[in-house]
C-alpha cells in the first residue's frame, strides 16, 4: 500500500513540475503541449516495457496506475487543446480535427486511451480485456503523431519510432510465432 | 590572504560566465526613434532573448541563448556579389557607420503560431541594394547564413542532421526593395544579442519568421528565385513567399489565431501581419493559396 502510494506521487512530479513554471513559460499554451504530450509517451512506453521487463524485477502489479496516468496527462494534453488553444470552440476543434493528419491520429489514440482507463475497472477489465492489445495500436498512433509535430526529426523522435517498432515486432513474434516473424520481419530486425 | 585573493578571481570568473551565458555585453548603438508601431505593445528583452528558433545551435528554443556564446560576431563582413553593377564586401562596422540607424516597433510572427512585437534597430535594405547597383538580371536576393561547424553545434549533426546548411532564405527583388524590410543590427535600443542573430540579419515583418535570416554573410542578387532552406526540406508545409496569412492553414495547424508570447490566450492574426496596406499590392495577382 506504501509502495503503491509513493509510486502515486511519483507519477505526479511531472504535473507539479509543469504547474511550478507554467507562470514563467514563455510560451505557456506550447509549455503545456509539450510537458503533457511527452510525460503521456514516456508512461506509455514504461506501461509497456513492464511485461518485459518482469524477469529482471516484477512491477505488473502497478501497471495500471501507470496507465491511468497515461491517460491523465493525454487527458490535459487534450483540455489545452479544446480550453487554450481552440478556445472551446466546438465548430474548431472538429474542423481540425476532420481536416488534419496530425490532429486525428492524436485523437484517435485519445480515444483509445479514454477507452482503456474506462474499462480498467477490476469488476468489468474481464470482459474487456482483449481489447487492451488497442494499445499497440495507440503507441503507433502517438509515435507518428510526436514526431509529425516537430519541424525536423531529432535523436528524441527517433528513440520513439525505435522503441515503437521494438513493441511492435515482440507482439507479433510472441503472436504469430517465431516462423511468421522469421518470414516477415527477420530482416527488418534481427532477433 | 592569497586564499581571499583566490576567491575573488574565481568567483569572478563564474560570474564572467554566468555574464556570457545569460546577457552578452551587448554595444550601445545610436539610432534615431521612428513612429513605426508606437501603437503596439511591447513584449519583454527576456521574452524575445530566450525563446528563438535559431536551428544552428539547437531546435529547442530555450537552447540557443545558452549556447550562442560559440558565435564570433567581431569581425565580421558582408559580400554582396551576383547581377550588380557594383559588388563590395564591407565590415559591418562600416555598415553601422555608413547608414543612419533607426528604431521601429514590429509585429513578429512565426508559423508555429506564435508572436511577439518588438523594437528592431536597422536600415532599410535597400540602401545597401541601390549602392550595389542591381542590373537589369537582378530579380531576387539571395541570403545566406554563415557556415562554420566550430561555431554552429548543429551544422555538425552527421547522421542526425535533417537539415542542409547554410541556411539560405530569398526575396523578390521588389519585396527587397519595400521600404518595410531591413537589416537588423540591434533590438532594445542594443546591438543584437547573439541567439537573435548577431550582428546582422533581415526583418521582414509581413512574412513568417523564417524568412528572416540571421547572421547573414552573404547577398547575392540573381536572375532565377533561390531555393530557400525550409521549402527544400519541405515545400508542402512552407514556401517561398511564406506571407502571414490567417486563411491559408498551415498542414499541422491552423494560422487563423496566434499566441503572442507571455500570453495564455490566443488573439487573431492579421492579414500580412497587420502590414496590408504597405505590401498587399505586390501580390496583387496571385493565387497566395498556391504561393504559399
Ligand atoms: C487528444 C488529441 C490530441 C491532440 C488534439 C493533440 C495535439 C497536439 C498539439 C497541437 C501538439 C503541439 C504541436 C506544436 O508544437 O505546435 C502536440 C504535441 C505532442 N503531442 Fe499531442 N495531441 C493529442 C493527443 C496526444 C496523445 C494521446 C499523446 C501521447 C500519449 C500526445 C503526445 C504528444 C507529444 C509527445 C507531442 C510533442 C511535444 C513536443 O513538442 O515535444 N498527443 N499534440
Amino acid at each position: 500500500m506504501k509502495k503503491k502510494i509513493l509510486l502515486f506521487l511519483v507519477l505526479l512530479l511531472p504535473f507539479a513540475n509543469m504547474l511550478l513554471h507554467l507562470q514563467s513559460a514563455i510560451d505557456p499554451i506550447k509549455y503545456i503541449y509539450i510537458q503533457t504530450g511527452t510525460t503521456a509517451i514516456s508512461l506509455l512506453i514504461v506501461a509497456l516495457l513492464l511485461p518485459w521487463l518482469k524477469r529482471v524485477v516484477n512491477l505488473l502489479r502497478y501497471r495500471r496506475m501507470v496507465g491511468l496516468f497515461v491517460f491523465f496527462y493525454a487527458f490535459l494534453h487534450f483540455l489545452n487543446f479544446f480550453v487554450l488553444d481552440a478556445e472551446l470552440s466546438i465548430s474548431f476543434v472538429i474542423k481540425q480535427t476532420l481536416d488534419k493528419p496530425f490532429i486525428y491520429l492524436g485523437m484517435i489514440s485519445f480515444s483509445i486511451l479514454t477507452f482503456m482507463a474506462v474499462t480498467s475497472k477490476k469488476s468489468i477489465f474481464r470482459r474487456f480485456a482483449k481489447w487492451h492489445q488497442l494499445v499497440y495500436g495507440a503507441i503507433v498512433l502517438v509515435t507518428i503523431h510526436a514526431s509529425m509535430s516537430q519541424k525536423v526529426l531529432s535523436i528524441v523522435e527517433y528513440f520513439y519510432i525505435f522503441i515503437m517498432i521494438f513493441f511492435i515486432a515482440r507482439k507479433l513474434k510472441e503472436r504469430f510465432g517465431f516462423r511468421f516473424f522469421k518470414r516477415y520481419f527477420s530482416t527488418l530486425v534481427p532477433f | 590572504m592569497k586564499l581571499g585573493a583566490a576567491t575573488i578571481l574565481s568567483s569572478s570568473l563564474i560570474i564572467e560566465k554566468l555574464a556570457a551565458i545569460e546577457n552578452e555585453k551587448r554595444d550601445p548603438l545610436s539610432f534615431k526613434k521612428t513612429s513605426f508601431g508606437q501603437n503596439l505593445d511591447l513584449n519583454t528583452f527576456d521574452q524575445a532573448s530566450k525563446y528563438n528558433n535559431f536551428y544552428e545551435f539547437s531546435l529547442k528554443k530555450n537552447e540557443p541563448a545558452k549556447l550562442a556564446h560559440t558565435l564570433k560576431t567581431d569581425p565580421w563582413s558582408i559580400k554582396i556579389s551576383g547581377e550588380v553593377e557594383n559588388p563590395f564586401t564591407v565590415s559591418l562596422d562600416e555598415i553601422k557607420n555608413s547608414y543612419p540607424l533607426e528604431e521601429r516597433i514590429y509585429r513578429f510572427r512565426c508559423v508555429e503560431a506564435w508572436a511577439i512585437v518588438l523594437p528592431w534597430i536597422g536600415f532599410p535594405l535597400s540602401y545597401i541594394l541601390k549602392k550595389a547597383k542591381p542590373n537589369s538580371k537582378a530579380k531576387y536576393v539571395k541570403f545566406t547564413t554563415l557556415y562554420d561547424p566550430k561555431q554552429f553545434p548543429d551544422q555538425s549533426k552527421g547522421v542526425f542532421g535533417n537539415i542542409p546548411y547554410p541556411y539560405v532564405e530569398g526575396l523578390r527583388i521588389d519585396e527587397a526593395m519595400n521600404e518595410l524590410t531591413l537589416l537588423g543590427v540591434g533590438m532594445y535600443g542594443k546591438s543584437l544579442p547573439k541567439q537573435n542573430g548577431a550582428p546582422i540579419r533581415l526583418v521582414v515583418p509581413w512574412k513568417y519568421g523564417f524568412k528572416s535570416i540571421k547572421s547573414i554573410v552573404s547577398i547575392e542578387l540573381v536572375e532565377k528565385e533561390p531555393q530557400n532552406t525550409w521549402k527544400a526540406i519541405n515545400p508542402r508545409e512552407y514556401g517561398f513567399y511564406a506571407n502571414v496569412n490567417p486563411n491559408v492553414d498551415h498542414p499541422r495547424w491552423s494560422q487563423a489565431r496566434e499566441r503572442k508570447l507571455g500570453s495564455f490566450f490566443k488573439q487573431r492574426t492579421l492579414m500580412f501581419n497587420g502590414y496590408e496596406k504597405e505590401v498587399a499590392g505586390m501580390y496583387k495577382n496571385m493565387d497566395l493559396r498556391k504561393f504559399i
